[in-house]
């Protein structure tokens, strides 16, 4: 036994403290979420009212573009048919507009903190465990009072996944750049390139690989919060899963953890094939 | 001799296999352990608690309690994985329904009663609250029939057109019967359905909204600490309704037809739902765990809960506590 004098509990005191941050501030955030929830609905909107035959064939452009193989590009698009053909096609179309919202943010705060940490040991000493703290914290912890500041839906949904899948891309931003070779940039470097030219000309495109794997992992691990989301409220393939397992209703569940399935092979083969080099995919 | 010792084992592997059927040995007698339904609402934990300490003590049974939501705990009450669970809504879950259909699981006594549900909106809505400034935003909305008049007072952010009701989270029976009042009051196209995942998040909407002074429409029912903490108003429904829930101990066929004397202890146990009440209350404000909570409730009212019991398990109990 652990003796009782030296236990505490830091649980009251952040009981109150969430509860004074909602009581006094919880309009402000309501705010900054009502901006954020408007860009998630009318993305939802657009893709929602986007007729069936058209998206596929948007999916089909790009994955022809990105993978340049007619046998990928036709199963992507016959996969996602499917998932169109057992009903789930709205449902889809929700879950994607949520998790590119979240796949985006993910990206823009995401890329620009690999960039500093690779330049600065001391960011990088600070940033690991904040990532680490990130993705083992169980998600309802932080969810709850997320949703009491920015209420139910989608936003918290976002802000979740956001939390959860942003750290592999800034863990593989930061080692592309590292991994750039000392040679290369001490050659940079004798023809007089600015810190700016270095990144942008050199480090970046190098480092691309690494970066796009790491959207590929966040795009899977956003893909993965789909069903948590759905326990707070956000519409989606999540929720038929959820009813699916509330219910026992095995089959819907299935069903539905397919489409998740489907959606995350579809966007992981595009995305692969965007992160390698141009000649390899040619060949 | 060889044929007795035959005999004597078909005997014994007979007897083994029926034991569970034999009722003269009872169930605790016979070493097996009782295990409860460790379940993640407040009264639940509670009634859990005190039933936990009453088998123990009082009847000498090996307890214990396996967590998990109460869809997978029906579940496995009707495979006889756990024994009991102790605050079962009956009617309120499709997984309930079809193992008491096929006789799998049993609903004995009435251990709550006068537990309610119905949809609720914070009072201040309708009356306003002079000591936080808040005007009676609503002070005409008595029933669910009014509501086709403010559904631009619950306005849903996501579909601002329309107000938002929160229904009971996904896969409850209760959003199923909610979704169909939506649609008999007519208000499917003022109010969108919407259904949080969660029993948690549900109550994190509730709450958060009413710290602010928002205005919220919302499915909750009573008796729930929730409902201790926060002054909402239930609205009417049409003449007739009648919303009261039947809550009983669940059983598992087996323990119900194998442990009769502890099943006569079940049917008796009750609680009070202003007694109850009180100590959920407790339970949240002073933040008492639900286990010492239930030692501290069988000190303090013995009066409840020797009725349940035999005399001779009630000298031991009250010897333990």
């Amino acid at each position: 036994m652990f003796p009782e004098s030296f236990t505490f509990s830091i649980a009251n005191w952040v009981n109150g403290w969430v509860d004074s941050l909602v009581t006094n501030y919880g309009d402000v955030f309501r705010q900054i979420s009502d901006t954020l929830l408007w860009a998630i609905v009318n993305l939802e909107g657009l893709l929602r009212m986007a007729p069936w035959w058209l998206m596929l064939a948007i999916v089909g452009g790009i994955a022809w573009h990105a993978t340049r193989k007619v046998t990928s590009t036709v199963a992507i698009v016959g996969l996602l048919f499917l998932v169109g053909a057992v009903g789930l096609w709205d449902k889809l179309m929700q879950t994607l507009a949520l998790m590119m919202v979240a796949t985006i943010i993910s990206v823009l705060i995401g890329i620009p903190l690999g960039i500093l940490s690779a330049r600065s040991n001391r960011l990088r000493s600070i940033l690991m465990p904040l990532l680490d703290i990130m993705q083992t914290m169980p998600s309802f912890v932080y969810l709850i009072p997320v949703l009491m500041l920015f209420g139910l839906g989608k936003v918290p949904a976002i802000f979740a996944t956001v939390i959860y899948a942003a750290p592999p891309l800034i863990r593989l931003t930061d080692l592309g750049i590292r991994q750039v070779d000392g040679e290369v940039m001490e050659a940079i470097n004798a023809f007089g390139a600015n810190r700016w030219q270095q990144l942008f000309g050199v480090q970046l495109p190098l480092a691309l690989p690494s970066i796009m794997a790491g959207i590929n992992q966040t795009t899977m691990m956003a893909l993965s919060m789909v069903v948590i989301a759905s326990m707070i409220g956000a519409r989606g393939l999540g929720e038929d899963v959820l009813i699916g397992i509330q219910t026992l209703n095995v089959g819907r569940g299935l069903e539905a953890g397919l489409a998740i399935v489907i959606l995350a092979v579809v966007i992981d083969r595009i995305t692969q094939a965007y992160g390698r080099p141009r000649h390899e995919a040619s060949k | 001799m060889k044929t007795k010792k035959a005999l004597l084992t078909t005997l014994l592997s007979v007897g083994l296999l029926a034991s569970g059927a034999s009722q003269a040995a009872g169930w605790c007698e016979s070493g097996k352990e009782v295990k409860f339904a460790e379940l993640n609402w407040e009264s639940a934990m509670l009634l859990t608690d005190v039933l936990k300490v009453v088998l123990d003590k009082g009847y000498g049974c090996k307890v214990d309690s396996l967590p998990g939501n109460s869809i997978t705990m029906e579940n496995a009450l009707s495979s006889n994985d756990i024994q009991i669970f102790a605050e079962e809504w009956v009617g309120r879950s499709e997984v309930w329904n079809k193992a008491a259909a096929a006789g799998k699981v049993v609903g004995v006594g009435a251990p709550i009663v006068g537990a309610i549900e119905g949809w609720y909106v914070p009072r201040y809505v309708i009356e306003g609250d002079a000591k936080r400034k808040l005007a009676a935003k609503a002070p005409d909305l008595k029933s669910i029939g009014d509501l086709a008049k403010y559904q631009a007072l619950f306005k849903d952010a996501e579909e601002p057109g329309k107000g938002r009701f929160y229904n009971c989270p996904a896969g409850w029976t209760c959003e199923l019967e909610n979704s169909e009042m939506l649609k008999s009051y007519g208000l499917e196209d003022k109010y969108t359905n919407f259904r949080p995942g969660t029993g948690p998040a549900l109550d994190a909407a509730i709450l958060s909204s009413y710290k602010r002074g928002e205005p919220i429409l919302a499915y909750y029912w009573s008796p729930t600490p929730l409902m201790g903490e926060v002054d909402m108003v239930r609205l009417e429904e049409k003449a007739g309704v009648n919303k009261t829930i039947d809550i009983k101990v669940g059983l598992s066929k087996a323990f119900h037809e194998q442990a009769p004397e502890l099943v006569a202890v079940l049917e008796k146990v009750n609680l009070p739902i202003d007694l109850l009440n009180q100590n959920l209350a407790r339970m949240t404000k002073d933040r008492i765990e639900s286990p010492k909570l239930a030692k501290i409730f069988l000190k303090e009212h013995p009066e409840v809960w020797h009725q349940w019991v035999s005399a001779d398990a009630a000298k031991k109990v009250d010897a333990s506590l």
